[in-house]
């Protein structure tokens, strides 16, 4: 008997939507050569709850909320894409002082997301060490907005016009302790992670996004810019007092998993930069506009976009002067990029796979909405 | 870029207002595939939404395009009936077309012709409707 290339035959495999390294109900029809995946089709929708019908049923204000429950890793992102759209229809602006607290919480919000996104991105590649730092830290800032918001979680705490309320005695002073904190923590976090053979292994040179496909795909975020654009929605259309903030657009020219990872990091590290000078500019004053308990916007429509951790998260609303919304259109980050998951995994091993899904960092809850 | 485009498309575009950075068109099902293409070749690359509007009394498609260079965007609306409605995909322009164009056809009804796989992709395969159309209730009595 002669043993030559033994024949296979292309298998098709599911996973998920129970799988821990899909980072909650995603399902992936795989077609697999051996090892090797040379088709994938993701299987979404299981998290479905009808949002942007349910808003054309509620007040604005009713709907904010809701919008906490799309990327619940960084609910203060959909909470002010809503808003601001919101506010643009309506012509409020909130005041100075609700401005920069909007920041505080949404760098507060960016840093808690890529510190999961380090913890289970490391998790996925069986560092189960970084899992418990990166949720060591984050826990900080969950005590930091339960202090403030008296949720962890979702927050609800961009309001039309301003925010939920002005931050408590003491809140500053932890605030800058954190700040100072973090740093320090990042640098273990790059001798432990960044440094690591297998991680640079598992990561450097995998799942390439050339930069023309992810514009082409309409990525945007970290995952764009790990791509080598700098394509920052603080930057290109600065809402709040973005503008008046100094910090770096972060890209990395890698193009791959290991691209993605660093801009995350030194994102957090620009987040701490911005979130103390908001502390070092707040101005005293009013943390709430006056609004019309019954909000009945004139008729027209507004696009709010968002840096959200993951990317642009948008929300086109289109009023006709009711107290509801006529369409609230929700556009999640993730669900692009979940998009152009099939292209990035085609001709990579199956463990791979789970390093390129987890270097998009999604959430499902804004994808199946 | 409102007289180059009509110079190209002609009569095709209903309307055409700049409001702010957004250029709001409003343009003939025939030419929605040619004036993407003319948009991405002057630098809107970014397909960043394609979604739909039902008022109750109209239905309309609608594109964003945005140039990551100049922060521009472009605004096309595309008018189509309620019900059996069906419109060119603009796949073949932007890849990035495919899944918002199966939303739309999942959610609203809106055939896509020339989309490489237009199946559901937020609801179940064998849901019947189309939830976000008005004439859906929202909740059931």
């Amino acid at each position: 008997m002669s043993v030559g290339l033994t024949p296979t035959e292309q298998v098709i495999l599911n996973m998920g939507p129970q799988h821990p390294s899909t980072h909650g109900v995603l399902r992936l029809r795989l077609t697999l050569d051996g090892e090797v995946v040379v088709g994938c089709d993701p299987v979404i929708g299981y998290l479905h709850r009808g949002m942007e019908k349910i808003a054309e049923n509620r007040t604005y204000a009713q709907f904010i909320p809701y919008t906490d429950r799309l990327d619940y890793i960084s609910s203060a992102s959909n909470n002010e894409a809503f808003v601001l759209a919101v506010e643009r229809i309506a012509g409020i602006e909130a005041p100075p002082r609700a401005q920069y607290l909007r920041v505080i919480l949404l760098e507060l919000n960016r840093i808690a997301s890529h510190l999961v996104f380090v913890a289970t991105f490391a998790n996925d590649l069986a560092a189960t060490t970084a899992f418990l730092y990166g949720f060591r830290e984050r826990e900080v800032i969950m005590d930091l907005f339960e202090m403030w918001t008296g949720a962890r979680l979702t927050q609800s705490w961009i309001r039309i016009g301003g925010v939920g309320s002005d931050i408590p005695e003491g809140f500053e002073k932890k605030a800058h302790e954190f700040c100072r904190m973090l740093g320090p923590r990042l640098d273990e976090y790059d001798q432990l992670l960044t440094g690591n053979r297998i991680f640079r292994v598992r990561t450097e040179g995998v799942g390439v996004l050339p930069p023309e496909v992810g514009v082409d795909y309409a990525c945007s975020g970290p995952t764009l810019r790990g791509s080598g654009v700098g394509f920052d929605l603080r930057r290109a259309e600065p809402y709040e007092v973005y503008s008046r903030l100094g910090f770096d657009v972060v890209t990395d020219t890698a193009c791959d998993c290991m691209g993605r990872y660093r801009v995350r990091m030194e994102e957090m590290r620009q987040s701490v930069h911005i979130i103390e000078q908001c502390l070092d500019q707040l101005p005293e004053g009013e943390v709430q506009a006056k609004v019309p308990r019954a909000l009945r916007p004139s008729a027209g429509e507004a696009y709010g976009r968002v840096e959200s951790p993951r990317g642009e998260f948008a929300c086109y609303v289109v009023s006709d002067g009711g107290t509801s919304p006529l369409r609230v259109r929700l556009r999640a980050p993730s669900f692009y990029h979940m998009a152009a998951l099939p292209e990035m995994v085609r001709g990579w091993k199956m463990g791979d796979l789970v390093a390129i899904l987890g270097s998009l960092d999604i959430v499902l809850g804004e994808i199946d909405r | 870029m409102i007289d180059n485009l009509k110079a190209e498309i002609g009569e095709d575009i209903e309307s055409a207002e700049q409001v702010g950075r957004e250029l709001r068109l409003r343009v003939r099902p025939a030419a929605l595939v040619a004036c993407c293409r003319f948009c991405k070749e002057r630098g809107y690359r970014y397909p960043a939404d394609i979604t739909a509007v039902d008022t109750g009394s109209e239905m309309r498609v609608v594109y964003r395009l945005v140039s990551l260079e100049s922060g521009e965007h472009v605004v096309i609306s595309v008018g189509v009936p309620r019900t059996g409605g069906s419109l060119p995909s603009v796949t073949g322009v932007f890849k990035g077309a495919d899944w918002p164009e199966r939303e739309v056809y999942d959610l609203f009804g809106v055939r896509f012709i020339g989309h490489p796989d237009l199946r559901r992709i937020l609801l179940t395969d064998d849901w019947q409707g189309f939830p976000l159309l008005k004439t859906v209730p929202a909740q059931s009595k």
